[in-house]
């Protein structure tokens, strides 16, 4: 996904620190840098894991072995989208992500898709190219030979192929959908249901061409872990991303706030979230193969609330903190500590009981629902709570008297004319 | 038609607000005719014509005057859809009334279902702001007049009259809700929620201008034009309805009205730079800027683009610079 955020209008006045400041902003940016760290190791300890799933249920398809592949997979959503807050605001970051987290997608280009699907679009003349079933053919002019799935060639030929960005052929969505296959069921209960016999051989192949969608899968999950090891080694120390995040205190906590703000606001209220309902489009799920949106949304909020309090839980329950983002604006202004911390809070009530609503099976696509009051009032819930809490984002940013960045717009929430890509 | 310049800087300072708010006059001639002379009498327009092609959709389906009703609606679309915020923003209408871009084809694919399950909403013009804001508004009555995959028949007939009936009620709201803002944005002051101080309602007229350019610069000719060896003509705004080239010379001088209104002092350059880009846009002859895949043509329509650039940078220093608001290039050039 292209995006950007754009630094204008206006100049913020800048508040005078007290002298003898007891934070040191260096410190606060130490606790961000770690907890990236920490949260992208965990986002490639769990790729591990999927790793190793994937290698069985290829070895030896089974429908248990698709299950515990699907748990895998779900397990390393957790610590990654906790990392999603540090994508805007550090541009090592966001160049990368396009690969591991694209969405939405045009699944056509991967694999057999429903006849309700459709075809070729005018945006995109490979939206059902299914390189599953197509071991050679043309792109762009150019013939490609797809004979062996390589995760070079998922990440060289295919990802975003013809520069349309729903050619999404790697990643985290990619490898979904290659596990859970599309969901037909609407704004019904239920997620896709790719059978385990789609990755059988022989006789017992459904879907057809097993082996390509196996190496596909395969080739996509290696590239995952490997992508993952990269971005670790970035926020480790001596690491590029730490380095730059470390290189200057203001910019560094402008960074963790746009972060924080354009995450809450433009990406996370408004195109995940407001803009579904709008549309009333269970494909506008942020994990729609899956089922698995309401975790996606409600790690994301946490991420960003981790950033702010300097506190993340790893995945083996370690806790990692240091000097927080929270006391340093405490120590500027503690009223806007107190009302920030406490906007937090309130999102992740609000993403709690939507959470809450989903597992007990009322799932996200039948929230999306046309008329369905109760599923809008959930999710509209939660999109207001992180509207407030960008606001008092934005109160942050003027009491540190950081540089002003504007936050990630949305045009499901504010003038589409000024969506800053 | 150019206003008496009145310097705004001295007056920006919150004590006169304050004390200028107390006796009653608002400040700033420019926000004063922006509203009277640009956002009022265009969202009238817009509510007057979108009325009309409701009526004439209603009596007619989806034949020649119902096209002609719909141009003259989108037609008045373009003088105000830069206008983003107030009413539009507050009430969440914006993407009801034009959902473009549309890269996944949502508009499409929802009226599909719409005609495939024969759904009786499309009877119901009241609860119809309930379905898809892709099934909805000026994108969608395009498909479904002059897409010929959505065929003439008595449900798209009464489809078709239902869109532009939710579309004319949609416009009558937004229109009937400007005055009461209007106050707001011509009235700051301490007192003022939402506009504290002169220079945050300048702003937000000076972003709606600045964002409107930028909109026709990346997206209405950045889309189409795509790369030089990849161009995009498919997606060019409105092509099914050939409104490409209209859409952006009608919203240039849109543009350029709101632009000679804010201006408190004489801004050369900026005219100057709009009128080099409206004659351009004016001679393309390429409604649909087919002239993207053809080298030849092709770099008229890139030279557009740096005009509508030029005009930003221009703004920026004449009118931006005047109204203590100043926007970073930078940060937004390069995409």
């Amino acid at each position: 996904m292209n995006l950007k955020t754009l630094a204008i209008l206006g100049t913020t006045a800048l508040t005078a620190m007290p002298a003898a400041a007891q934070v040191s902003k260096s410190d606060v940016l130490t606790t961000y840098a770690d907890i990236a760290h920490a949260g992208y190791e965990d986002s490639l300890i769990t790729a591990k894991a999927l790793q190793a799933a994937v290698d069985a249920l290829i070895a030896d398809p089974s429908a248990e072995a698709l299950q515990a592949a699907k748990q895998a997979w779900l397990e390393a959503r957790v610590p990654y989208q906790q990392t999603e807050v540090y994508r805007f605001g550090n541009a090592i970051v966001d160049d990368w992500e396009g690969k591991v987290n694209a969405w939405p997608l045009d699944e056509g280009l991967i694999d057999y898709v429903d006849a309700s699907y459709g075809g070729a679009t005018e945006e995109n003349e490979y939206a059902a190219l299914n390189v599953i079933a197509n071991p050679t053919f043309t792109l762009s002019g150019e013939e490609i030979d797809a004979t062996d799935i390589t995760p070079e060639l998922l990440e060289t030929a295919l990802h975003e192929a013809d520069e349309v960005e729903s050619n999404v052929a790697t990643g985290y969505h990619a490898v979904e959908f290659l596990l859970w296959g599309q969901d037909l069921n609407g704004t019904e209960y239920g997620a896709g249901a790719r059978p385990w016999t789609d990755y059988a051989s022989g006789d017992a192949c459904t879907g057809g061409n097993c082996d390509r969608r196996g190496a596909y899968l395969k080739a996509a999950t290696d590239l995952l872990v490997s992508d993952l090891e990269w971005i670790t080694g970035q926020w480790a120390e001596g690491g590029e991303a730490r380095a730059s995040v470390m290189a200057d205190d203001n910019a560094g906590i402008s960074a963790m706030l746009t972060g924080m703000g354009s995450l809450s606001y433009g990406e996370q209220a408004g195109e995940r979230m407001k803009l579904g309902v709008m549309l009333n489009d269970p494909e506008e799920e942020h994990d729609c193969f899956s089922d698995n949106t309401y975790n996606s949304h409600f790690y994301d909020a946490l991420g960003v609330r981790n950033v702010y309090l300097g506190a993340y839980t790893r995945v083996d329950g370690t806790v990692v903190s240091g000097t927080s983002l929270s006391s340093l604006v405490a120590e500027t202004d503690a009223g806007i500590d107190t009302e920030l911390k406490a906007k937090l809070d309130a999102t992740m009530m609000e993403m709690s009981e939507m959470k809450t609503a989903a597992e007990a099976g009322f799932s996200y696509d039948m929230m999306l629902e046309r008329g369905n009051e109760k599923g809008e009032a959930l999710i509209m819930g939660a999109v207001d709570a992180l509207v407030d809490q960008t606001a008092s984002i934005e109160r942050a940013v003027a009491a540190l008297g950081v540089d002003q960045i504007d936050f990630e717009g949305s045009d499901s929430l504010d003038n589409p004319e000024a969506v800053f890509q | 038609m150019r206003k008496t310049p009145t310097p705004l800087a001295p007056l920006i300072a919150a004590g006169a607000t304050a004390l200028m708010m107390a006796t009653g006059p608002a400040l700033g001639a420019g926000l004063d005719d922006v509203v009277t002379g640009h956002i009022l009498p265009g969202h009238a327009a817009f509510a007057e014509r979108t009325a009309a092609l409701a009526d004439t959709a209603a009596a007619e389906c989806t034949g020649p005057a119902t096209q002609e009703a719909y141009h003259a609606a989108f037609d008045a679309w373009m003088g105000i859809s830069h206008i983003q915020f107030g009413p539009i923003e507050d009430l969440n209408l914006s993407l009801s009334i034009a959902y473009w871009p549309d890269p996944k084809n949502r508009t499409g694919k929802a009226l599909a279902r719409l005609v495939a399950d024969e759904d009786p909403i499309a009877q119901d013009r009241t609860a119809y702001s309930e379905v898809s804001i892709a099934a909805q508004g000026l994108f969608a009555l395009e498909r479904l007049l002059y897409d010929p995959a959505f065929s003439s028949g008595p449900y798209v007939c009464a489809l078709t009259a239902t869109v532009a009936g939710a579309l004319a009620d949609t416009a009558g709201e937004l229109a009937d809700a400007w005055p009461d803002y209007a106050e707001l944005l011509t009235n700051p002051g301490p007192d003022n929620p939402v506009y504290p101080t002169e220079a945050d309602a300048a702003r937000k007229v000076y972003t709606a201008l600045y964002t409107g350019l930028e909109f026709d610069r990346d997206t209405r000719l950045g889309r189409p034009l795509g790369t030089y060896d990849r161009p995009r003509p498919n997606r060019a705004e409105a092509r099914l309805s050939e409104r490409s080239q209209r859409n952006v010379e009608l919203s240039l001088a849109a543009l350029n009205q709101l632009a000679d209104l804010l201006a408190t002092d004489p801004a050369p350059r900026t005219s100057a730079a709009f009128a080099a880009a409206r004659r351009r846009v004016s001679e393309l002859d390429d409604p649909v800027f087919a002239g993207v895949a053809d080298p030849m043509s092709r770099f008229r329509i890139e030279a557009l683009q740096q005009e509508v650039r030029d005009i930003q940078t221009e703004m920026a220093t004449e009118i931006g610079t005047a109204l203590g608001v100043t926007a970073g290039f930078n940060a937004m050039d390069g995409d």
